[in-house]
């Protein structure tokens, strides 16, 4: 089933430049989506673009069916969550608790219900020891846990999250990973993450690369990472095993294409080792 | 030359009962004319260590000694002025700190603060706008038009301009893409091959202090882990896993392989070399 259909969708902040152009994509149910694509490319613009932050120029944008338009605006941020870059950017109250109540309250949920919310919420990201914390207090990794927290609290049926890791520490990315991770494996949570971390693109069900407002390429992730020469003319990463493998082919070992570490290590296990 | 930390302590809120201390007697020597990597976690002291090198911090005790200057708890350095251009310390996220109308101005800032005239400050902006990779045609532009990772290279083009002999960077590439990154870390490596600056990065990125460091400096809970050769420090990971530190891709390679039976060697820093020995142990069919 559908979750998400993108249509023709395309936009441009001025007249001279298309931030986003003739774009069309569909994302399954419960699948967990990468969009790759360097700086500039239109990825942040496609997910502000998702949750009507901005407005298209042309196209259409579904949403479990239903058109995103101004009518339907305040239903469809009840279906869709948005985790930004910046930590410091989305801490809205003046405690975790606080922070997570934000949406709640714009949401008109009773009072009485709301406690028991926030600690379900603030258990799933573990942070309820931190509850009574400012935000001052929190690492960026925690900001971004109370951040997931707000939006899960809402109850959305998917998650955009738009480089939530990038200005992390290892352990703050590693924290969020996990938990992003966690909640894909335990809810039918349709996610969708714009990242440049090619490791957890090799991981994900379904891949996107953009590059001037458009999508190049598109698939899983086995056909999309294996596409090295491509993905270098767009200014992309690729996986380590895959620049190992083309070592290994120059002096004369071929093997089957792997897109992660433990993939190739297990393949050259297979061999037998000369003493 | 080199730069040396001498029993140096630094505690945040001294006297208050919020002291805090985030460096406890650090003694440590930093070469000049290289590219030394300052790693450890979020908290560990990295950045109370380097804000030492132009006295933005000024140490509670012990001292630290830098190109030529003395700065300890009892006195501070003279001629800090000049300490300060000689020592160009780029925080963290430096693109917030951009904040006049054009580019030219906001590069000019710096040299005029030291006593530059006008027009040796706009030649100087000039010249570095090109070193950092940036058009001079944009120098007539606003900074805020710029994307992040050219707001950054502005950011750091304004403390090149003053010409420092140490460039310190605090997490210079965090929240680039990866090929902004990498280019930025290629222009930290001309500074350092070309005009001979040293170079200190503090850093969460292994691949960064493998492909591109002289030296690393581990500091944990406010004291020097480890002062050794990036090539000594990549040979074993038992301290990488210590600290809960992901080694690059290549080092983890290279372990795993060697878990399940192979015999690489520690020397292997490099895709090349580790293609080589893997294919002297299989046997082919």
């Amino acid at each position: 089933m559908k979750q998400l259909e993108v249509k023709n969708l395309s936009f441009s902040y001025d007249e001279a430049t298309h931030a986003v152009r003739h774009v069309s994509f569909a994302i399954e149910k419960g699948s967990y989506t990468t969009i790759i694509g360097h700086n500039g490319s239109g990825k942040s613009t496609i997910a502000k673009l998702l949750i009507g932050l901005l407005e298209k120029d042309e196209g259409e944008i579904l949403i479990d069916n239903l058109p995103l338009n101004e009518e339907n605006l305040m239903e469809i941020r009840s279906r869709v969550g948005i985790v930004f870059q910046n930590p410091d950017n989305q801490f809205i109250g003046s405690t975790v608790r606080d922070d997570i109540a934000f949406g709640l309250e714009n949401h008109c949920v009773a009072q009485e219900k709301m406690d028991a919310i926030i600690t379900e919420f603030a258990e799933k990201v573990n942070m309820t020891d931190y509850l009574e914390s400012e935000p001052t207090r929190l690492s960026g990794g925690q900001k971004q846990r109370v951040a997931i927290a707000g939006v899960l609290a809402m109850a959305p049926e998917m998650i955009i999250f738009d480089e939530s890791t990038s200005m992390l520490d290892p352990q703050g990315k590693d924290e969020i990973n996990r938990v992003i991770r966690q909640l894909h494996a335990e809810t039918q949570l349709t996610i969708i993450s714009i990242t440049h971390d090619i490791e957890e693109v090799a991981k994900s069900d379904h891949v996107l690369v953009m590059d001037q407002g458009e999508i190049k390429m598109e698939g899983t992730p086995e056909e999309i990472l294996l596409r090295d020469k491509e993905l270098i003319r767009l200014h992309l990463d690729i996986p380590f095993s895959i620049k190992l493998q083309q070592q290994l082919k120059k002096n004369g070992l071929t093997m089957k294409p792997e897109i992660t570490i433990e993939g190739l290590v297990n393949q050259l296990c297979q061999f037998d080792l000369k003493n | 030359m080199s730069i040396r930390f001498e029993k140096l302590s630094y505690t945040y809120s001294s006297g208050t009962p919020f002291a805090y201390a985030a460096l406890k007697d650090v003694d440590l020597e930093i070469e000049e004319g290289k590219v030394t990597a300052i790693i450890g976690k979020t908290g560990s002291g990295k950045t109370t260590l380097v804000q030492h090198l132009n006295a933005l911090l000024l140490p509670t005790a012990g001292k630290l000694e830098i190109l030529g200057r003395t700065i300890s708890a009892q006195q501070k350095p003279e001629h800090l002025k000049s300490l300060r251009k000689d020592v160009g310390l780029v925080f963290q996220f430096p693109e917030y700190q951009l904040f006049e109308e054009t580019i030219l101005k906001d590069i000019a800032f710096g040299p005029k603060n030291f006593g530059a005239s006008e027009e040796e400050a706009v030649r100087r902006a000039r010249e570095v706008i090109k070193v950092v990779g940036l058009d001079e045609t944009m120098l007539e532009r606003s900074p805020l038009d710029l994307s992040g990772g050219q707001k950054r290279r502005v950011a750091i083009a304004g403390i090149l301009a003053m010409d420092p002999q140490v460039l310190v960077l605090d997490e210079p590439t965090a929240g680039l893409d990866p090929q902004g990154a990498q280019s930025m870390m290629q222009l930290f490596m001309n500074l350092n091959k070309q005009m001979n600056k040293t170079v200190l990065i503090v850093t969460h990125d292994m691949e960064h202090v493998l492909n591109y460091c002289d030296n690393v400096v581990v500091v944990d809970h406010g004291e020097i882990l480890q002062k050794t050769s990036v090539h000594e420090f990549f040979r074993k990971t038992d301290l990488l896993k210590q600290l809960n530190i992901l080694p690059p891709a290549i080092i983890r390679t290279r372990e795993m392989l060697n878990q399940r039976g192979f015999h690489l060697s520690e020397d292997i820093m490099d895709i090349p070399s580790l293609a080589k020995e893997i294919l002297r142990e299989v046997k082919l069919k």
